[in-house]
């Protein structure tokens, strides 16, 4: 081989042994890539885990502040459910006695019914029964009504609690607030007036039950920001354009200063004393709306109250997953 | 040392002599050659070549490192231009290396070690940088810094009273700004 060949071919080698070399660092780099996104989708499911985890005992927590409210709730009516059945149990002995009476009256013959006649007159005399006709139908339906809130009661309990959906259906988020409000309904007493504006919603395709966790944590809040406050109000208005839906929740209570209100939604932040409040319950609202492709605002003067202004994509207008990068 | 510089080496060699002499010195040095500029080779692998090339020039080592310097600025913003665009002026150029391009090149090599380049703006025509390295490269960085001057188009002397090369443990470079 020529001198000339010789050069270019050992050039060539050496460029060849050059790009085999890149080769080998693409081959390289890539497998580290694999393992190291491997390794992050690891970690991802962890927190995701952990997330779950977080959102579940925040939840019994709130389900813990609810019980003795819950638990007035529900001893109300029962209580004159069991007042009213206290009653009829007075007043079933002579109504029984009466009835049988009457049907031995009408086995005897016209000319043998006046003694017996007599016996029922008094009998509806002395016990008063006259009266428990007139009471009757109200004692009925007040029970019927008492029984009737204490399911409603329970129902919303159950739909609060229920943990184990993970999935998204549609919901009418007014629905799902109107729920939440029940739940609270002993908790703000006569002090707090609730001015509720919901006007109606397209539906959202959500987790209703982790919704309604925001919403009740929001309103707990307010509830708790308006102690001790005169004229103590919590307003919830709804509204909806073409693409979101609007949850405002506001309070006339204390308010926050600005240093607080940017910190509401750092995990573990609190400004209840140690023992009350997780400081878990707006990091994790922020979360969960964020997660629906929602954001969620607070406006808020000291001294004045607290706006919480919610954003949710409606059905058929989420952002796709392309959009949000 | 990082492939892309042997890469460029090669490249001012063969201008100068063509690809017959980039064989030739590689032959002479003893090494494999075929580098490419993602991997990382010995630094002793860089200055053997050096060495013949200084040799095969018929010029002082200084000189040949000088020239060096200067033309792999070049190179290296030709192939990087963003490191360049991104500074609108000689001293934050500078500035950057440190934080931004070398920021660069650990991303890509975890084992890359590389000089610590520390700037410290003395007025607005003087520059103090402090430059150390295991591999005492102080004349190599001078020439990049006349290159990064040209590219920027600033005329500028360096002046270079503290150096590893004598003994001190790191190197000063007073990069001044000249007016003619």
């Amino acid at each position: 081989m020529s001198d000339e060949a010789e050069l270019y071919r050992r050039a060539y080698e050496r460029e060849r042994d050059a790009r085999k070399a890149a080769e080998q660092v693409v081959e390289d780099t890539t497998r580290e890539l694999y393992r190291k996104n491997q390794k992050l989708e690891e970690s991802l499911k962890q927190l995701k885990d952990q997330q779950r985890v977080l959102i579940q005992n925040e939840k019994l927590a709130m389900l813990g502040t609810l019980a003795a409210g819950i638990a007035h709730e529900i001893n109300n009516p029962m209580a004159f459910v069991h007042a009213n059945l206290e009653s009829l149990a007075d007043y079933l002995e002579p109504y029984q006695e009466l009835v049988e009476k009457q049907a031995a009256a009408l086995k005897l013959a016209p000319q043998e019914q006046a003694v017996a006649r007599e016996e029922i007159a008094r009998l509806i005399e002395s016990a008063d029964l006259e009266f428990f006709q007139e009471e009757l139908p109200d004692l009925m339906s007040d029970t019927r009504e008492g029984l009737e809130r204490v399911r409603e009661i329970v129902g919303n309990l159950r739909t609060f609690a229920r943990t184990h959906s993970q999935e998204r259906r549609s919901a009418d988020l007014v629905a799902g607030i109107q729920s939440t409000l029940k739940l609270l309904n002993s908790q703000f007493g006569t002090d707090v007036s609730v001015m509720q504006s919901l006007q109606p919603l397209p539906l959202v395709n959500c987790n209703i039950s982790e919704l309604n966790q925001v919403f009740l944590n929001l309103l707990v809040n307010a509830g708790h920001a308006l102690e001790g406050r005169k004229g103590a109000t919590i307003s919830i208005s709804t509204r909806a354009d073409k693409k979101f839906a609007y949850v405002e929740i506001a309070d006339n209570g204390c308010g926050m200063s600005d240093a607080i209100k940017e910190q509401i939604f750092v995990p573990f932040f609190t400004t209840k004393p140690v023992g009350k409040g997780t400081g878990m319950g707006m990091s994790i609202a922020y979360g969960i709306i964020a997660e629906h492709g929602g954001e969620i605002h607070v406006e808020s003067q000291e001294g004045e109250g607290t706006r919480f202004i919610i954003k949710l994509p409606i059905e058929g207008s989420e952002p796709s997953v392309k959009d949000a990068v | 040392m990082k492939g892309v510089v042997f890469n460029i080496l090669e490249d001012m060699v063969t201008e100068r002599g063509g690809l017959h002499l980039w064989q030739k010195v590689l032959d002479k040095a003893g090494v494999e050659g075929g580098y490419t500029a993602v991997a990382t080779y010995g630094d002793e692998e860089l200055f053997e070549i050096v060495g013949v090339v200084v040799e095969e020039l018929g010029l002082p080592a200084e000189e040949v490192i000088g020239a060096f310097g200067v033309y792999m600025f070049g190179q290296l913003a030709r192939r990087y231009p963003a490191f360049v665009d991104n500074c609108d002026d000689f001293f934050s150029f500078l500035e950057s290396i440190d934080s931004v391009i070398h920021l660069e090149v650990r991303k890509l090599m975890t084992e890359t070690q590389l000089p610590s380049i520390e700037c410290i703006r003395q007025s607005d025509t003087e520059l103090l940088i402090n430059y150390s390295s295991p591999r005492k490269l102080c004349i190599l960085a001078e020439g990049l810094i006349y290159g990064a001057a040209e590219q920027y188009g600033n005329k500028i002397k360096i002046d270079h009273p503290v150096c590893m090369h004598k003994s001190a443990d790191h190197c000063e470079l007073r990069v001044s700004l000249t007016n003619e």
